[in-house]
């Protein structure tokens, strides 16, 4: 194993050396995160200022493009807790890598989905309603609305992430409270000791730290699972038909992980050739990253195979019909003559079983796997489809539903991609700014798998 | 001194400041914050209480009485005045909107000359001069006027020094008076007795749309064409075309366009040849036999025959021409034709009636062309345009906007409008809302028009009769001696009225009873009409249409009427039922036709004919013949307000001037166009996604076969369910239960519903724009479906409010309670709560909320509408129908001050208020012996209703209280496809 050759004098430096000076392309990359993020706040602002009208979101359309970043980025959430709390605790050596990323990754990623459901409301100012608090009008929320369960479900995750992604910091955050000190730069040792818990490193203090990590991993894993379940019953126990389904929970918890293992290569890749970390971020890791991707994708795969077999099992004609519309469109008889039209879901439909089912076929082979650019590629196609597969189903579900009177159509306006590329500037400004403050890779848990000083080479 | 403020000027200063704020807050007037102890009398004003003023719907020429709520000094509902004996109660969609004539923002601020704002004094003396120097040259374009107006005019153009009274209107029955001139020696409108006919025959007439007395054919028809008694009574529809009208209809015979006379002579042929009688037509009628005529029809001998027979063997039977579609250039021989065949049928005296007191209005096209050609003469000094619109609704090749140029234009109107552009003076005139009047729009109704309010304060107007009487007053004629406002003139033409009716009251008390009831209503007796003998003489001629292409057929519109109806918001925002289209105009074509043309649904096509060419969408409709195109009328408008201006083309721009011989009847039908496919890229909006139920059962129909043998059917029967209903759950349903059942085989899809819920619970109107993207705030909507394809093809009309859902979707969904279900039955949407996530609209099976996604204005005065019972919304908040609760309240209020329960039949919802065919029923589900209770469960005894209830989705198990009774069918439609099931 590479990593074996590694020292923890190696480790120390290469990898606080990735918190030096940035170098100035790094400024360029974060204006542009910061540009896309100033489209972001405008796009809300204006929005707020005159109404919800602004995006495209109509009826029978009631939630668009809003609702699909929102369960599109609690979906990549959950690649970090998958690798930070549910690898860990099944003693995956090729998580140590990529696991501080991921989580950075989750809370970041919480952050950008926990803003969707606010900022979609018609009156985003009284979105505090939604939470139960007492009051003296005696007002109360409606526990048997999934969206109240959301509340909790994002909050909890949210909450849960970041405590979990600070106690994974705090050795790190010691070594560069140490670094601080030795190179005399008092400021950041003077913010870096609070939040190293004034760690000291103790035999008494790691023996503590390590049964709170598996405590808090205990905590975190369930959550992997509950969340994008509560998140997929905000659509099933909705009566639409495609949506209305008991696969939901499992298939979006699978997609869930897809979507954010996928989005941990979009992000590591690039990180790992700027960086040159290839020590690090083996290709080892990457193989087996990629094995997960393809086992979830598989999942996903069965998803929308069994999702169409019930619908037509079913014998139910509104589930018949979606299922019908999704891939080709209107059925024959829908139409005043008979004519057939395919429009914008049916792409998003076919976008959607492309980049998710066909997309990642090539990772069987060993050698795709070992490309690192074909995997960069194939996982943004994962992410691309997955954004799609969201919107396949907020989308045409509400567009072709019981009355076919009330049929209608939506179309994102460009306030509505203005916040869609701008949750991704909010995302990766946040990203990137962290990648140049906070080590990007858990220096502790390298040194752990290192060979340690001062032993033979024979103990390893 | 000491510089800078000293102590003595601080307090000076401080001294005139506070006097300032004291003489400023003194400017205000105190409000009166303890309510009033001691209530006014009856004649005061209280606030918060609704008053109720009987009057005349204007909207057009039908007179309907009208009943209009004010509250808070302003008129914000329009009813139906139930004593009127015309329309019983009830509005059609028009006169819902007639509020937004009222206020208008396209009103008329300010009397103007040449687009000066002048002084009332000064335009009246204006007015007075051009009067003198005209020196009896004078013409007055008027709508037809039925009541004291009529003789108030010509006793002013008598006093004035002369001139000429014409009457215009743009959908006349002209050749209707014509043509029973040459039948029958009436020269007045028939009296259609369609409740009483077994057999309807209809000749393209469109008269539950625009012709004749809408809501007295459309209820009359109802209580014919209704499922009773295990049975229902046929119509059927004769001509090219189907609107609203022939969508009712159980069968479709297609004629050529123009051909409805043959259609009718052929059939009197058979009828006579059957009956035996009328022999002095045998020789007359010969030449139509079916197997000579059926292929100039256009249809089979077969038909022509099966249909004669039908008609002829159901007595009374009942056959029904006019309005546009037959207003070719022999319209008047073609109502004769259905005249005759009325005859021989033995309908006269039965079902076509003559009052026994002749109403001769006449009045045709011909008047105002003689008009144009008096103007072009020079013989018209000066010319005064009351409330009518010439210039946009006569065809351009009539020349009257060149002509009015040559005289001094005096426009009396209410409205800015195409000819008040072109007018030399303009003075405003009040509403109907806002004057004195009356109307007769047939023998026996004398409907009264009183002011229901102050005149709207943004509008320095005045009566069109009060200007008349000012000007005579400068001209010093003498004349209407003692009568200084019309007011005067209308009682002295009621004391009048009053002898004639042989009432000995003191007049005073006559006088408030007539404003009580609304008018003075008798029911003359009919008197007895025969066929005249020389009717032979009258011969059709068909004659081809002018120029090459597709017969173009104008087609009244149900919401806009002659063109009135496009500055009233509401019927620009409210679907044209059968194309679902709002904002716009657009060119019926037959997919057929359309396919051979290459026009694919919704091209923008290029109709051309000799007199211009107007750019349009190509609608797809199987209701039309394959050799004709047809565009609704109404659209089009340049000056006439925002609401009206540049939304659609104005048909008559593609008209020749041409007029009816014998009637001098304007000439509807009497070109061809060519159909020229353009690259343009279509804007029109339709409100429904999609045309076809697919077999969803939503808007059901039976047939009167399936009902009979009704033991098949298992009813609705509830699946057995784990959880208990709420009827048993304390609190809930006691005592009431609101519930609403909908009579698909009487609703025929008119669309007054719509619009009543527009007036009464302050719906926004959002515009093409926001509709085409779905954000209409419509709580009712009419669902259409076409069933069937080609020439075999039904439409299904459904209106669709919330489902009041016992189990509902909408409310388990909401994170804070914003929708809930309350006590009685109503599923309540409490607007302040409402964050707006939308998951209620989502998971609504029936997609019946609404959601406010900006706020929305009303423009001023629109705004004084605004139904003061109930509030506006705000952005961001989701809004619903409940059952008006407001009215429901109110009905609660009342009985609790009279200790007891709301009783059947006292909350009436909107929507059911004004319901020309009754088709709504609302009240309270828990009391057995309500009438909605009756309809909606089902007993051995209600015959009608049992086997036809069903709800909608009902696999949903969303429990909903509307209970919807199916559509009769008296042929069975075969839907594309999917068989007909009533199951979700």
């Amino acid at each position: 194993m590479s990593e074996k050759t590694l020292t923890y004098e190696q480790i120390n430096d290469e990898l606080l050396g990735m918190l030096e000076r940035p170098h100035p392309s790094y400024f360029l990359l974060l204006l542009g995160f910061l540009l896309a993020l100033g489209l972001f706040v405008l796009s809300l602002a204006i929005q707020i200022d005159v109404g919800i009208g602004y995006s495209g979101i109509s009826h029978p359309i009631g939630w668009g493009v809003y609702i699909t970043n929102f369960v599109f980025w609690i979906g990549i959430g959950h690649a970090g807790t998958l690798i930070s709390a549910v690898f860990y605790l099944t003693r995956a050596p090729w998580r140590t890598a990529i696991y501080r990323g991921a989580e950075a990754m989750t809370v970041f990623a919480v952050m950008t989905a926990g803003l969707f459901p606010l900022l979609h409301t018609g009156r985003p100012w009284l979105a505090y309603w939604l939470i139960p608090y007492p009051n003296q009008r005696m007002l109360w929320v409606n526990f048997k609305s999934p969206l109240v369960w959301d509340v909790f479900a994002v909050s909890t995750y949210l909450t849960v992430s970041v405590l979990f992604f600070m106690i994974g910091l705090i050795p790190d955050i010691a070594i560069m409270r140490d670094d601080a000190i030795l190179k005399g730069k008092k400021l950041k040792a003077l913010i870096f000791t609070p939040l190293s818990f004034f760690w000291r490193g103790t035999n008494h203090q790691w023996l503590h730290y390590m049964r709170a990590y598996l405590i808090y991993a205990a905590i975190a894993t369930p959550l992997v699972f509950s969340v994008h379940s509560i998140v997929s019953w905000d659509f099933a126990m909705a009566t639409l038909p495609g949506w209305h389904t008991t696969i939901f929970a499992p298939y979006f918890v699978a997609g869930a992980i897809f979507s954010g293992l996928a989005m941990v290569m979009t992000v590591l890749i690039p990180m790992r050739v700027v960086f040159g970390l290839e020590k690090y971020i083996t290709d080892h890791v990457v193989q087996s990253v990629c094995r997960v991707i393809l086992f979830t994708s598989i999942i996903v795969g069965y998803a929308y195979f069994s999702e169409f077999f019930i619908g037509w099992y079913s014998g139910d004609v509104f589930e018949r019909s979606i299922f019908y519309f999704r891939p080709f469109g209107a059925m024959k008889e829908w139409t005043l003559l008979g004519d057939q039209s395919i429009g914008f879901p049916q792409v998003a439909f076919f976008l959607m079983v492309f980049c998710n089912v066909i997309a990642p076929i090539p990772l069987w082979r060993w050698k795709i796997r070992n490309n690192i650019m074909a995997v960069w590629i194939i996982c943004g196609l994962i992410n691309v489809g997955m954004w799609f597969e969201r919107f396949n189903i907020v989308g045409s579900s509400l567009q072709r539903d019981f009355l076919p009177s009330a049929w209608g159509s939506y179309w994102p306006t460009i306030i509505e991609f203005g916040i869609t590329v701008g949750s991704f500037g909010f995302f990766f400004t946040l990203f990137t700014l962290f990648s140049k403050s906070l080590p990007a890779m858990a220096i502790m848990e390298m040194k752990e798998s290192a060979h340690p000083p001062m032993r033979k080479e024979t103990h390893g | 001194m000491k510089k800078g403020l000293s102590r003595r000027n601080l307090f000076k200063y401080m001294g005139v400041g506070s006097a300032t704020v004291i003489a400023a807050g003194c400017e205000q007037k105190p409000e009166k914050l303890i309510p009033l102890l001691v209530p006014p009398d009856e004649f005061s004003y209280m606030p918060h209480t609704s008053y109720h003023y009987m009057t005349t719907c204007q909207e057009c020429a039908a007179g309907c009485g009208m009943m209009v709520t004010a509250r808070e000094g302003r008129a914000q509902k329009a009813e139906g005045n139930p004593n009127h004996p015309l329309n019983q109660g009830t509005l059609c969609a028009r006169g819902q909107a007639s509020l937004q004539s009222l206020y208008n923002p396209s009103r008329l601020p300010f009397p103007q000359q040449s687009g000066k704002q002048l002084s009332w004094a000064d335009a009246e003396t204006e007015f007075t001069n051009q009067v003198k120097a005209a020196n009896g040259q004078i013409a007055y374009l008027g709508k037809p006027e039925t009541g004291s107006a009529k003789p108030f005019i010509e006793e002013w153009l008598k006093a004035a020094g002369g001139g000429n009274h014409v009457q215009f209107e743009v959908i006349t029955q002209a050749n209707q008076r014509e043509a029973n001139e040459i039948a029958f020696g009436r020269s007045d409108s028939a009296l259609y007795a369609f409740d009483k006919a077994k057999y309807l025959l209809n000749f393209s007439t469109d008269f539950m749309e625009t012709w004749g007395s809408v809501i007295e054919n459309t209820r009359k028809f109802t209580e014919m064409h209704v499922f009773q008694d295990g049975t229902k009574n046929k119509f059927v529809h004769v001509g090219p075309h189907i609107s609203l009208t022939g969508a009712k209809a159980d069968e479709w015979v297609m004629v050529k366009p123009g051909n409805e006379g043959l259609m009718a002579l052929s059939l009197a042929y058979e009828v006579r040849k059957n009956k035996g009688t009328h022999a002095f037509l045998a020789a007359y009628l010969a030449p139509y036999a079916p197997e000579k005529v059926a292929g100039q029809i256009g249809t089979s001998v077969e038909k022509i025959k099966k249909v004669a027979e039908e008609f002829g063997n159901s007595n009374p039977s009942l056959a029904v021409g006019g309005g546009n579609m037959i207003a070719t250039a022999h319209g008047t021989e073609t109502l004769v034709a259905i005249n005759i065949l009325n005859a021989v049928a033995g309908n006269l005296g039965k079902t076509l009636e003559f009052s026994s007191e002749s109403s001769s209005a006449a009045h045709s096209h011909e008047d105002l062309m003689n008009l144009i050609q008096d103007l072009n003469d020079g013989k018209i000094k000066v010319l005064i345009v009351d409330n009518v619109n010439p210039v946009y609704a006569l065809p351009k090749a009539a020349g009257f906007a060149e002509a009015m140029k040559k005289a001094f234009v005096v426009s009396l109107s209410s409205v800015q409008d195409e000819t008040t552009h072109f007018a030399n003076l303009v003075l405003p005139t009040l509403t109907p809302y806002e004057s004195w009047g009356d109307a007769s729009p047939r023998a026996g109704i004398r409907s009264i028009c009183q002011p229901v309010m102050a005149p709207v304060n943004a509008f320095n107007a005045k009566a069109k009769e009060d200007i008349l009487l000012g000007v005579n007053t400068q001209l010093n004629t003498g004349q209407f001696a003692g009568i200084v406002t019309y007011q005067d003139y209308l009682k002295k033409a009621w004391t009048e009225i009053q002898k004639g009716t042989g009432n000995s009251d003191p007049f005073d008390s006559f006088w408030i009873n007539t404003l009580t009831e609304g008018g003075l209503f008798t029911n003359p007796a009919r008197s007895p009409v025969s066929l005249r003998t020389d009717v032979v003489q009258t011969k059709i001629q068909i004659s081809e249409l002018e120029g090459k292409g597709l017969a173009l057929l104008p087609s009244p519109s149900i919401m806009m009427g002659d063109g009135s109806g496009a500055k009233n918001p509401w019927l620009q925002e409210i679907p044209d039922p059968m194309t679902q289209i709002v904002w716009d105009s657009w060119m019926e074509i037959n997919p057929e036709t359309a396919k051979q043309s290459g026009i694919k649904d919704r091209d923008v096509v290029t109709v051309k004919t000799a007199q211009g060419s107007v750019n349009l969408t190509a609608y797809f409709h199987f209701g039309i013949h394959r050799d004709a195109i047809a565009i609704p009328l109404g659209q089009g408008h340049t000056r006439s307000g925002m609401a009206a201006d540049n939304y659609g083309v104005n048909v008559l721009d593609l008209l020749p001037a041409k007029l009816d011989s014998k009637s001098g009847n304007f000439v509807w039908v009497s070109t061809k166009a060519e159909i020229l496919p353009t690259s343009q890229k279509s804007f029109t909006v339709n409100v429904d996604g999609n045309a076809r139920q697919i077999g969803r059962g939503i808007a059901a129909a039976a047939t009167i076969e399936s009902l009979k043998h009704s033991e098949h059917h298992e009813g609705h029967k509830r699946p057995v369910e784990f959880y208990p209903d709420r009827k048993e759950t304390a609190g809930y349903y006691e005592p009431y239960r609101w519930g609403m059942t909908i009579d698909l085989d009487r609703c025929n899809g008119c669309s007054a519903c719509v619009a009543a819920c527009y007036a009464e619970n302050n719906l926004s109107v959002v515009g093409k724009e926001r509709t085409g993207l779905g954000r209409e705030m419509s709580w009712i909507r009419l669902d259409r479906y076409i069933e069937g394809y080609g020439d075999d093809f039904e439409v299904r009309f459904s209106p669709i409010t919330c489902q009041q859902c016992s189990n509902a979707g909408c409310e388990t969904v909401c994170p804070v309670y914003a929708t809930y279900h309350n006590s009685e039955g109503l599923n309540v949407q409490a607007y302040n709560r409402c964050v707006g996530t939308r998951y209620c609209s989502n998971n609504c099976a029936y997609k019946v909320r609404r959601f406010n996604w900006f706020n929305y204005e009303f423009p001023e005065p629109l705004n004084q509408q605004l139904n003061s019972t109930i509030g506006t919304r705000s952005v961001g908040v989701m809004e619903k129908c409940t059952f008006c609760v407001q009215r429901i309240k109110q009905s609660q209020t009342d009985a609790r001050a009279l200790g007891r329960d709301v009783q059947d039949g006292e909350v009436i919802t909107a929507c059911q208020q004004t319901c020309p065919t009754q088709a709504i029923t609302f009240g309270n589900l828990m009391d057995d012996q309500s009438e909605v209770s009756k309809k909606a469960k089902r007993s051995e005894k209600e015959v009608e209703h049992r086997d036809r209830q069903y709800e909608i989705l009902p696999g949903l198990n969303y429990k909903p209280a509307i209970t919807y009774l199916k559509k009769v069918n008296l042929r069975e439609v075969k839907s594309l496809g999917h068989s007909e099931s009533s199951h979700g």
